[in-house]
Protein backbone atom coordinates (compact mmCIF):
# COMPACT_ATOMS: atom_id res chain seq x y z
CA UNK A 1 0.00 0.00 0.00
CA UNK A 2 2.64 2.20 1.20
CA UNK A 3 4.66 2.05 -1.93
CA UNK A 4 1.49 2.32 -4.36
CA UNK A 5 1.36 5.71 -2.51
CA UNK A 6 5.14 6.38 -2.94
CA UNK A 7 4.80 5.18 -6.75
CA UNK A 8 1.69 7.51 -7.06
CA UNK A 9 3.17 10.32 -5.49
CA UNK A 10 6.26 10.44 -7.57
CA UNK A 11 4.07 9.23 -10.50
CA UNK A 12 2.17 12.61 -10.44
CA UNK A 13 5.33 14.74 -9.06
CA UNK A 14 6.58 14.09 -12.96
CA UNK A 15 3.68 14.15 -14.58
CA UNK A 16 1.82 17.22 -13.21
CA UNK A 17 4.09 19.76 -14.55
CA UNK A 18 3.67 18.41 -18.08
CA UNK A 19 0.03 18.24 -17.62
CA UNK A 20 0.05 21.90 -16.23
CA UNK A 21 2.75 22.98 -19.17
CA UNK A 22 0.60 21.22 -21.51
CA UNK A 23 -3.19 23.30 -20.58
CA UNK A 24 -1.08 26.74 -20.52
CA UNK A 25 0.55 26.09 -24.05
CA UNK A 26 -3.23 25.58 -25.52
CA UNK A 27 -4.17 28.14 -23.32
CA UNK A 28 -5.46 31.90 -23.91
CA UNK A 29 -6.47 34.97 -22.19
CA UNK A 30 -6.32 33.71 -18.12
CA UNK A 31 -6.97 36.19 -15.84
CA UNK A 32 -7.38 36.39 -12.02
CA UNK A 33 -8.64 34.51 -10.01
CA UNK A 34 -9.77 31.75 -12.75
CA UNK A 35 -8.19 28.47 -12.41
CA UNK A 36 -8.29 27.88 -16.16
CA UNK A 37 -7.32 29.88 -19.09
CA UNK A 38 -10.18 31.64 -20.80
CA UNK A 39 -10.18 30.13 -23.90
CA UNK A 40 -8.31 27.18 -25.89
CA UNK A 41 -6.56 27.29 -29.03
CA UNK A 42 -3.93 25.35 -30.84
CA UNK A 43 -2.21 28.51 -32.41
CA UNK A 44 0.69 28.66 -30.41
CA UNK A 45 1.58 24.80 -31.50
CA UNK A 46 0.65 25.65 -35.28
CA UNK A 47 3.16 28.50 -34.93
CA UNK A 48 5.80 26.18 -34.08
CA UNK A 49 5.04 24.00 -37.02
CA UNK A 50 4.62 26.63 -39.34
CA UNK A 51 8.26 26.98 -39.86
CA UNK A 52 9.94 30.35 -39.09
CA UNK A 53 9.36 30.66 -36.41
CA UNK A 54 11.38 32.29 -32.96
CA UNK A 55 10.22 28.48 -31.05
CA UNK A 56 11.32 25.68 -33.81
CA UNK A 57 13.89 27.52 -34.42
CA UNK A 58 15.23 27.50 -30.63
CA UNK A 59 14.36 23.89 -31.03
CA UNK A 60 16.37 22.97 -33.87
CA UNK A 61 19.34 25.17 -32.44
CA UNK A 62 18.89 22.96 -28.81
CA UNK A 63 18.64 19.97 -30.87
CA UNK A 64 22.04 20.58 -32.68
CA UNK A 65 24.03 22.12 -29.88
CA UNK A 66 22.56 19.07 -27.17
CA UNK A 67 23.64 16.33 -29.74
CA UNK A 68 26.80 17.83 -30.74
CA UNK A 69 28.12 18.36 -27.67
CA UNK A 70 27.03 14.90 -26.31
CA UNK A 71 28.58 13.48 -29.32
CA UNK A 72 31.89 15.21 -29.84
CA UNK A 73 32.28 15.14 -25.47
CA UNK A 74 31.76 11.92 -25.06
CA UNK A 75 34.14 10.27 -28.04
CA UNK A 76 36.68 12.56 -27.04
CA UNK A 77 36.17 11.75 -23.04
CA UNK A 78 36.35 8.13 -23.76
CA UNK A 79 38.99 8.36 -26.22
CA UNK A 80 41.42 10.86 -23.94
CA UNK A 81 40.60 9.53 -20.49
CA UNK A 82 42.21 6.29 -22.01
CA UNK A 83 45.21 8.20 -22.45
CA UNK A 84 45.01 9.91 -19.25
CA UNK A 85 44.27 6.37 -17.13
CA UNK A 86 48.07 5.20 -19.08
CA UNK A 87 49.53 8.76 -18.31
CA UNK A 88 52.59 8.59 -16.34
CA UNK A 89 51.52 11.90 -14.97
CA UNK A 90 47.87 10.78 -14.49
CA UNK A 91 46.69 12.76 -11.64
CA UNK A 92 47.97 16.06 -12.94
CA UNK A 93 46.17 15.53 -16.04
CA UNK A 94 43.18 14.58 -13.93
CA UNK A 95 43.72 18.20 -11.82
CA UNK A 96 43.46 19.77 -15.34
CA UNK A 97 39.84 17.97 -15.91
CA UNK A 98 38.44 19.43 -12.55
CA UNK A 99 40.07 23.13 -13.37
CA UNK A 100 36.39 24.27 -15.66
CA UNK A 101 34.61 23.14 -12.18
CA UNK A 102 36.97 24.57 -9.72
CA UNK A 103 36.39 27.83 -11.54
CA UNK A 104 32.85 27.56 -11.67
CA UNK A 105 30.97 28.17 -15.49
CA UNK A 106 30.61 31.81 -15.02
CA UNK A 107 33.98 32.59 -13.87
CA UNK A 108 35.54 30.19 -17.05
CA UNK A 109 33.09 32.36 -19.34
CA UNK A 110 34.30 35.50 -18.34
CA UNK A 111 38.41 33.93 -19.38
CA UNK A 112 37.31 32.83 -22.65
CA UNK A 113 35.12 35.40 -23.43
CA UNK A 114 37.99 37.37 -25.11
CA UNK A 115 39.03 34.14 -27.15
CA UNK A 116 35.76 33.95 -28.79
CA UNK A 117 35.50 37.71 -29.49
CA UNK A 118 38.91 37.21 -31.59
CA UNK A 119 38.13 34.73 -33.49
CA UNK A 120 35.09 35.64 -34.65
CA UNK A 121 32.80 32.99 -32.47
CA UNK A 122 30.99 35.00 -30.47
CA UNK A 123 27.38 35.40 -30.94
CA UNK A 124 27.97 32.04 -33.23
CA UNK A 125 26.23 28.98 -32.86
CA UNK A 126 29.75 27.08 -33.42
CA UNK A 127 30.90 29.50 -30.58
CA UNK A 128 28.41 28.32 -28.23
CA UNK A 129 29.02 24.59 -29.04
CA UNK A 130 32.98 25.13 -28.13
CA UNK A 131 31.67 26.78 -24.94
CA UNK A 132 29.85 23.95 -23.82
CA UNK A 133 32.17 21.74 -24.26
CA UNK A 134 34.50 23.57 -22.10
CA UNK A 135 31.78 22.06 -19.71
CA UNK A 136 31.13 19.10 -20.84
CA UNK A 137 34.48 17.63 -22.17
CA UNK A 138 35.70 17.57 -19.17
CA UNK A 139 33.14 16.38 -17.23
CA UNK A 140 33.31 13.30 -19.57
CA UNK A 141 36.64 12.62 -19.02
CA UNK A 142 36.21 12.57 -15.19
CA UNK A 143 33.79 10.12 -16.23
CA UNK A 144 35.01 7.64 -17.86
CA UNK A 145 38.42 6.90 -16.02
CA UNK A 146 36.30 4.82 -14.18
CA UNK A 147 35.78 2.62 -17.13
CA UNK A 148 39.21 2.23 -17.72
CA UNK A 149 40.62 -0.29 -14.67
CA UNK A 150 43.48 -1.91 -14.79
CA UNK A 151 41.81 -4.86 -15.24
CA UNK A 152 39.64 -3.26 -18.59
CA UNK A 153 43.38 -2.02 -19.68
CA UNK A 154 44.32 -5.73 -19.03
CA UNK A 155 41.56 -7.04 -21.73
CA UNK A 156 42.94 -5.16 -24.18
CA UNK A 157 46.38 -6.23 -23.66
CA UNK A 158 44.81 -9.54 -23.88
CA UNK A 159 42.91 -9.08 -26.73
CA UNK A 160 45.92 -7.58 -28.78
CA UNK A 161 48.29 -10.69 -28.11
CA UNK A 162 45.61 -13.01 -29.00
CA UNK A 163 46.28 -11.40 -32.37
CA UNK A 164 43.71 -8.46 -32.85
CA UNK A 165 44.17 -4.65 -33.75
CA UNK A 166 43.58 -1.58 -32.09
CA UNK A 167 39.99 -1.10 -34.17
CA UNK A 168 38.73 -5.09 -33.57
CA UNK A 169 39.52 -4.57 -29.84
CA UNK A 170 37.71 -1.27 -29.66
CA UNK A 171 34.84 -2.43 -31.69
CA UNK A 172 34.75 -5.97 -30.34
CA UNK A 173 35.82 -5.73 -26.42
CA UNK A 174 35.77 -2.11 -25.34
CA UNK A 175 33.07 -0.61 -26.62
CA UNK A 176 30.78 -3.53 -25.95
CA UNK A 177 32.10 -3.62 -22.41
CA UNK A 178 31.56 0.44 -21.94
CA UNK A 179 28.46 0.89 -23.53
CA UNK A 180 26.10 1.33 -20.73
CA UNK A 181 28.55 3.93 -19.28
CA UNK A 182 28.85 5.64 -22.85
CA UNK A 183 24.60 5.69 -23.18
CA UNK A 184 24.79 7.46 -19.55
CA UNK A 185 27.45 9.56 -20.50
CA UNK A 186 25.94 10.80 -23.83
CA UNK A 187 22.42 11.31 -21.93
CA UNK A 188 24.19 13.52 -19.22
CA UNK A 189 26.60 16.22 -21.54
CA UNK A 190 23.40 16.25 -23.73
CA UNK A 191 21.63 17.44 -20.75
CA UNK A 192 24.34 19.78 -19.51
CA UNK A 193 23.63 21.26 -23.10
CA UNK A 194 19.68 21.39 -23.16
CA UNK A 195 19.76 23.07 -20.23
CA UNK A 196 22.81 25.60 -20.01
CA UNK A 197 21.96 29.10 -19.86
CA UNK A 198 24.86 31.23 -18.38
CA UNK A 199 27.67 30.03 -21.35
CA UNK A 200 25.02 30.23 -23.93
CA UNK A 201 24.03 33.97 -22.96
CA UNK A 202 27.43 34.68 -22.60
CA UNK A 203 29.13 33.05 -25.66
CA UNK A 204 25.84 33.90 -27.77
CA UNK A 205 25.54 37.27 -27.04
CA UNK A 206 21.74 37.00 -26.48
CA UNK A 207 22.07 35.82 -30.38
CA UNK A 208 22.13 32.24 -30.44
CA UNK A 209 18.69 31.98 -28.48
CA UNK A 210 18.26 27.98 -27.45
CA UNK A 211 14.97 27.10 -25.97
CA UNK A 212 16.49 27.38 -22.59
CA UNK A 213 17.36 31.36 -23.03
CA UNK A 214 14.21 31.64 -25.11
CA UNK A 215 12.36 30.34 -21.55
CA UNK A 216 13.85 33.37 -19.55
CA UNK A 217 12.69 35.74 -22.32
CA UNK A 218 8.87 34.88 -22.55
CA UNK A 219 8.96 34.55 -18.91
CA UNK A 220 10.62 38.45 -18.61
CA UNK A 221 7.73 39.39 -21.46
CA UNK A 222 5.14 37.72 -19.09
CA UNK A 223 4.54 35.54 -22.38
CA UNK A 224 3.12 32.65 -20.19
CA UNK A 225 1.83 30.86 -22.88
CA UNK A 226 4.96 31.10 -25.12
CA UNK A 227 7.03 30.41 -22.06
CA UNK A 228 4.66 27.40 -21.36
CA UNK A 229 5.06 25.60 -24.30
CA UNK A 230 8.73 26.49 -24.64
CA UNK A 231 9.15 24.79 -21.11
CA UNK A 232 7.42 21.25 -22.07
CA UNK A 233 9.79 20.72 -25.25
CA UNK A 234 12.43 21.43 -22.84
CA UNK A 235 11.26 18.81 -20.49
CA UNK A 236 10.51 16.58 -23.42
CA UNK A 237 13.59 15.33 -24.87
CA UNK A 238 15.33 15.00 -21.13
CA UNK A 239 11.65 13.28 -20.59
CA UNK A 240 12.34 10.56 -23.95
CA UNK A 241 15.90 10.20 -23.08
CA UNK A 242 15.37 9.06 -19.27
CA UNK A 243 12.81 6.68 -20.71
CA UNK A 244 15.13 5.50 -23.25
CA UNK A 245 17.80 5.42 -21.13
CA UNK A 246 16.00 3.29 -18.11
CA UNK A 247 15.07 0.51 -20.70
CA UNK A 248 18.04 0.07 -22.19
CA UNK A 249 20.53 0.66 -19.80
CA UNK A 250 19.23 -0.29 -16.69
CA UNK A 251 17.73 -3.64 -18.33
CA UNK A 252 17.38 -6.86 -15.85
CA UNK A 253 18.90 -4.41 -12.87
CA UNK B 1 63.59 -21.14 -31.77
CA UNK B 2 63.00 -18.25 -29.35
CA UNK B 3 66.26 -16.31 -28.18
CA UNK B 4 66.37 -13.66 -26.11
CA UNK B 5 69.52 -11.90 -25.56
CA UNK B 6 70.64 -9.30 -23.39
CA UNK B 7 67.49 -7.72 -22.22
CA UNK B 8 67.20 -4.98 -20.25
CA UNK B 9 64.35 -3.69 -18.51
CA UNK B 10 64.09 -0.62 -16.05
CA UNK B 11 61.38 1.24 -14.03
CA UNK B 12 62.71 5.19 -13.40
CA UNK B 13 66.01 3.90 -11.59
CA UNK B 14 64.65 0.32 -10.59
CA UNK B 15 65.69 -2.30 -12.80
CA UNK B 16 63.79 -5.21 -13.35
CA UNK B 17 65.65 -7.02 -15.52
CA UNK B 18 69.49 -7.04 -15.74
CA UNK B 19 70.69 -8.77 -18.71
CA UNK B 20 68.18 -11.83 -19.12
CA UNK B 21 69.30 -14.61 -21.61
CA UNK B 22 67.15 -17.52 -22.86
CA UNK B 23 66.60 -19.68 -25.66
CA UNK B 24 63.68 -21.82 -25.88
CA UNK B 25 63.46 -24.65 -28.62
CA UNK B 26 60.29 -25.49 -29.71
CA UNK B 27 57.84 -27.76 -28.34
CA UNK B 28 59.70 -27.21 -25.25
CA UNK B 29 58.31 -25.81 -21.60
CA UNK B 30 60.47 -23.83 -19.62
CA UNK B 31 59.65 -23.32 -15.94
CA UNK B 32 61.09 -20.36 -14.52
CA UNK B 33 60.52 -20.28 -10.95
CA UNK B 34 61.28 -17.06 -8.90
CA UNK B 35 59.60 -15.40 -6.00
CA UNK B 36 57.14 -12.39 -5.83
CA UNK B 37 58.66 -8.77 -7.70
CA UNK B 38 61.79 -11.14 -9.18
CA UNK B 39 60.95 -9.42 -12.89
CA UNK B 40 59.00 -12.25 -14.24
CA UNK B 41 55.64 -10.50 -15.08
CA UNK B 42 57.71 -7.85 -16.58
CA UNK B 43 59.93 -10.91 -18.67
CA UNK B 44 56.93 -12.37 -20.05
CA UNK B 45 55.56 -8.95 -20.98
CA UNK B 46 58.76 -7.87 -22.79
CA UNK B 47 58.34 -10.92 -24.81
CA UNK B 48 54.65 -10.19 -25.87
CA UNK B 49 55.39 -7.03 -26.69
CA UNK B 50 53.46 -5.41 -23.94
CA UNK B 51 56.44 -3.56 -23.01
CA UNK B 52 59.74 -2.34 -24.68
CA UNK B 53 63.05 -3.43 -23.39
CA UNK B 54 65.58 -1.06 -22.79
CA UNK B 55 68.03 -3.16 -24.67
CA UNK B 56 68.69 -6.29 -25.88
CA UNK B 57 67.08 -8.16 -29.07
CA UNK B 58 64.18 -10.47 -28.56
CA UNK B 59 64.42 -12.99 -32.10
CA UNK B 60 61.75 -15.83 -33.12
CA UNK B 61 63.75 -17.78 -35.82
CA UNK B 62 66.56 -16.05 -35.98
CA UNK B 63 64.71 -12.82 -36.83
CA UNK B 64 64.33 -10.21 -34.32
CA UNK B 65 60.73 -8.82 -33.17
CA UNK B 66 61.80 -6.48 -31.10
CA UNK B 67 59.85 -4.12 -33.78
CA UNK B 68 56.84 -6.11 -33.91
CA UNK B 69 53.35 -4.75 -32.67
CA UNK B 70 52.27 -7.28 -29.91
CA UNK B 71 49.07 -8.80 -32.21
CA UNK B 72 51.98 -10.03 -34.72
CA UNK B 73 54.10 -11.22 -32.29
CA UNK B 74 51.87 -14.82 -32.03
CA UNK B 75 52.85 -14.74 -28.27
CA UNK B 76 49.89 -15.45 -26.14
CA UNK B 77 49.99 -13.85 -22.89
CA UNK B 78 48.11 -15.62 -19.93
CA UNK B 79 47.69 -13.03 -16.78
CA UNK B 80 47.78 -14.39 -13.54
CA UNK B 81 43.82 -14.25 -13.33
CA UNK B 82 41.60 -15.69 -15.99
CA UNK B 83 41.02 -12.32 -18.42
CA UNK B 84 37.91 -13.62 -20.19
CA UNK B 85 35.87 -11.06 -22.28
CA UNK B 86 33.19 -10.99 -19.89
CA UNK B 87 30.13 -10.14 -22.29
CA UNK B 88 31.37 -13.06 -24.58
CA UNK B 89 29.95 -16.62 -24.21
CA UNK B 90 32.71 -19.14 -23.11
CA UNK B 91 32.41 -20.50 -27.11
CA UNK B 92 32.71 -17.09 -28.10
CA UNK B 93 35.86 -16.35 -25.98
CA UNK B 94 37.75 -19.44 -27.10
CA UNK B 95 36.78 -18.67 -30.82
CA UNK B 96 37.84 -15.32 -30.31
CA UNK B 97 41.61 -15.59 -31.43
CA UNK B 98 39.94 -17.78 -35.06
CA UNK B 99 37.49 -14.92 -35.38
CA UNK B 100 40.62 -12.16 -35.10
CA UNK B 101 42.41 -14.48 -38.15
CA UNK B 102 38.89 -14.50 -40.25
CA UNK B 103 38.49 -18.18 -40.03
CA UNK B 104 35.82 -19.41 -42.26
CA UNK B 105 32.93 -19.61 -39.67
CA UNK B 106 32.39 -23.79 -40.17
CA UNK B 107 36.19 -24.49 -39.58
CA UNK B 108 35.64 -21.81 -35.86
CA UNK B 109 32.19 -23.99 -35.02
CA UNK B 110 34.56 -27.66 -35.61
CA UNK B 111 37.51 -26.29 -33.86
CA UNK B 112 35.68 -24.53 -30.61
CA UNK B 113 33.45 -27.43 -30.42
CA UNK B 114 36.44 -30.28 -30.72
CA UNK B 115 38.47 -27.51 -27.79
CA UNK B 116 35.19 -27.39 -25.52
CA UNK B 117 35.40 -31.49 -25.66
CA UNK B 118 39.26 -31.29 -25.18
CA UNK B 119 38.58 -28.70 -22.24
CA UNK B 120 35.33 -30.92 -20.64
CA UNK B 121 33.42 -27.26 -20.87
CA UNK B 122 30.45 -28.76 -23.60
CA UNK B 123 27.80 -28.28 -21.40
CA UNK B 124 28.88 -24.48 -20.29
CA UNK B 125 29.75 -23.48 -23.81
CA UNK B 126 26.86 -21.07 -23.71
CA UNK B 127 27.04 -19.16 -20.20
CA UNK B 128 29.14 -16.23 -19.22
CA UNK B 129 32.59 -16.04 -17.49
CA UNK B 130 30.98 -15.00 -14.41
CA UNK B 131 28.73 -18.15 -14.68
CA UNK B 132 31.86 -20.23 -14.16
CA UNK B 133 34.55 -21.30 -11.60
CA UNK B 134 38.06 -20.06 -10.96
CA UNK B 135 39.59 -23.43 -12.44
CA UNK B 136 36.88 -23.22 -15.72
CA UNK B 137 37.53 -19.92 -16.20
CA UNK B 138 41.37 -21.05 -16.47
CA UNK B 139 40.37 -23.83 -18.65
CA UNK B 140 38.42 -21.48 -21.16
CA UNK B 141 41.70 -18.82 -21.27
CA UNK B 142 44.04 -22.12 -22.26
CA UNK B 143 41.70 -22.98 -24.84
CA UNK B 144 41.15 -19.31 -26.55
CA UNK B 145 45.01 -19.24 -26.33
CA UNK B 146 46.00 -22.33 -27.60
CA UNK B 147 43.00 -23.01 -30.43
CA UNK B 148 44.90 -21.13 -33.12
CA UNK B 149 47.91 -22.71 -32.32
CA UNK B 150 50.49 -19.50 -31.26
CA UNK B 151 54.57 -19.40 -31.70
CA UNK B 152 55.14 -18.95 -28.12
CA UNK B 153 52.80 -19.40 -24.96
CA UNK B 154 53.66 -16.84 -22.13
CA UNK B 155 52.22 -18.19 -18.68
CA UNK B 156 52.06 -15.63 -15.63
CA UNK B 157 51.20 -17.65 -12.46
CA UNK B 158 48.43 -19.30 -13.79
CA UNK B 159 47.18 -21.25 -11.31
CA UNK B 160 48.27 -19.21 -8.43
CA UNK B 161 44.62 -18.34 -7.39
CA UNK B 162 44.19 -21.39 -7.26
CA UNK B 163 43.01 -24.12 -4.42
CA UNK B 164 44.72 -27.41 -4.37
CA UNK B 165 42.61 -29.74 -6.02
CA UNK B 166 41.98 -27.59 -9.11
CA UNK B 167 45.32 -26.74 -9.12
CA UNK B 168 46.78 -30.41 -9.48
CA UNK B 169 43.95 -30.82 -12.16
CA UNK B 170 45.14 -27.68 -14.13
CA UNK B 171 48.68 -28.68 -13.90
CA UNK B 172 48.06 -32.40 -15.94
CA UNK B 173 45.07 -30.82 -18.11
CA UNK B 174 48.02 -28.16 -19.47
CA UNK B 175 50.44 -30.99 -19.28
CA UNK B 176 48.42 -33.20 -21.82
CA UNK B 177 47.53 -29.91 -24.07
CA UNK B 178 51.13 -28.89 -24.29
CA UNK B 179 52.43 -32.67 -25.55
CA UNK B 180 49.12 -32.73 -27.68
CA UNK B 181 49.38 -29.47 -29.67
CA UNK B 182 53.59 -29.09 -29.01
CA UNK B 183 53.62 -26.02 -27.27
CA UNK B 184 56.24 -23.87 -26.84
CA UNK B 185 55.86 -21.74 -23.49
CA UNK B 186 57.28 -19.92 -20.91
CA UNK B 187 55.56 -21.03 -17.47
CA UNK B 188 56.09 -18.60 -14.64
CA UNK B 189 55.68 -19.90 -11.19
CA UNK B 190 56.50 -19.38 -7.44
CA UNK B 191 56.03 -23.14 -6.73
CA UNK B 192 59.07 -25.18 -6.94
CA UNK B 193 56.50 -28.45 -7.01
CA UNK B 194 55.01 -26.82 -9.90
CA UNK B 195 58.04 -26.08 -11.64
CA UNK B 196 59.27 -29.66 -11.46
CA UNK B 197 56.10 -30.87 -12.98
CA UNK B 198 55.67 -28.57 -15.80
CA UNK B 199 58.75 -27.53 -16.96
CA UNK B 200 61.08 -29.19 -19.68
CA UNK B 201 63.74 -27.09 -19.37
CA UNK B 202 64.83 -24.91 -16.14
CA UNK B 203 65.57 -21.48 -14.96
CA UNK B 204 65.61 -19.55 -11.65
CA UNK B 205 64.93 -15.94 -11.36
CA UNK B 206 65.84 -13.18 -8.79
CA UNK B 207 66.32 -9.48 -8.55
CA UNK B 208 66.13 -9.39 -12.51
CA UNK B 209 69.00 -11.89 -13.33
CA UNK B 210 68.18 -15.06 -15.01
CA UNK B 211 69.86 -18.29 -14.19
CA UNK B 212 69.22 -20.96 -17.02
CA UNK B 213 70.24 -25.07 -15.92
CA UNK B 214 71.36 -27.68 -18.41
CA UNK B 215 69.22 -30.35 -16.83
CA UNK B 216 66.43 -30.80 -14.16
CA UNK B 217 69.38 -32.22 -11.61
CA UNK B 218 71.14 -28.97 -12.23
CA UNK B 219 68.36 -27.09 -11.26
CA UNK B 220 67.33 -29.06 -8.02
CA UNK B 221 70.76 -29.06 -6.75
CA UNK B 222 70.95 -25.58 -6.76
CA UNK B 223 70.22 -24.21 -2.97
CA UNK B 224 68.68 -20.88 -4.28
CA UNK B 225 66.07 -22.68 -6.37
CA UNK B 226 64.36 -24.22 -2.62
CA UNK B 227 63.93 -27.74 -4.36
CA UNK B 228 66.77 -29.10 -1.78
CA UNK B 229 64.86 -27.06 1.38
CA UNK B 230 61.59 -28.40 0.10
CA UNK B 231 62.56 -32.18 -0.07
CA UNK B 232 64.08 -31.65 3.55
CA UNK B 233 61.25 -30.32 5.00
CA UNK B 234 59.01 -33.52 3.58
CA UNK B 235 61.73 -36.04 4.24
CA UNK B 236 61.66 -34.42 7.77
CA UNK B 237 57.88 -34.96 7.88
CA UNK B 238 58.18 -38.34 7.31
CA UNK B 239 60.80 -39.16 9.61
CA UNK B 240 58.81 -37.67 12.37
CA UNK B 241 55.42 -39.20 11.75
CA UNK B 242 54.61 -42.13 14.64
CA UNK B 243 54.12 -45.73 13.06
CA UNK B 244 52.06 -48.55 14.86
CA UNK B 245 55.45 -50.64 14.07
CA UNK B 246 56.49 -50.05 17.38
Amino acid sequence: MLRKSLTAILASAILLPFLFFAVLSVGQAWFYPSVMPQRFTLANWQQLWSGQSELQFGLVRSLILGLGVAILSTLLGFIISKEIALAKYKNRWLLLAYWPFVLSPVVLAILVQRFFLLTGMSGELIGVLLGQLILAFPFTVIFFQSFWSPEVLQLGQQSQTLGASAVYTLRYVLLPLAKPLLLICFFQTFLISWFEYGLTQFIGLGKVKTLTILVFKYVNEANIFHAALASLLIMLPPALLLWANKKFVFRGI
Amino acid sequence: MLTIQHINKAFQSHTVLDRVSVELPEGQVLAVLGRSGCGKTTLLKTIAGLLAPDAGSIKWAGESINEVPPREREMVYLFQEPLLFPHLSVFENIAYGLHVRKTPEAEVQNKVQSMLRELELQEHAQKKPGQLSGGQRQRVAFGRAIIFLPRVLLLDEPFASLDAQTRSAMQKLFLRLARKYGITALFVTHDVKEALLIGDCFAYMAAGQLTLYRSKAAFMDDPATGVQEELAFWNNIEHNIPTNDK
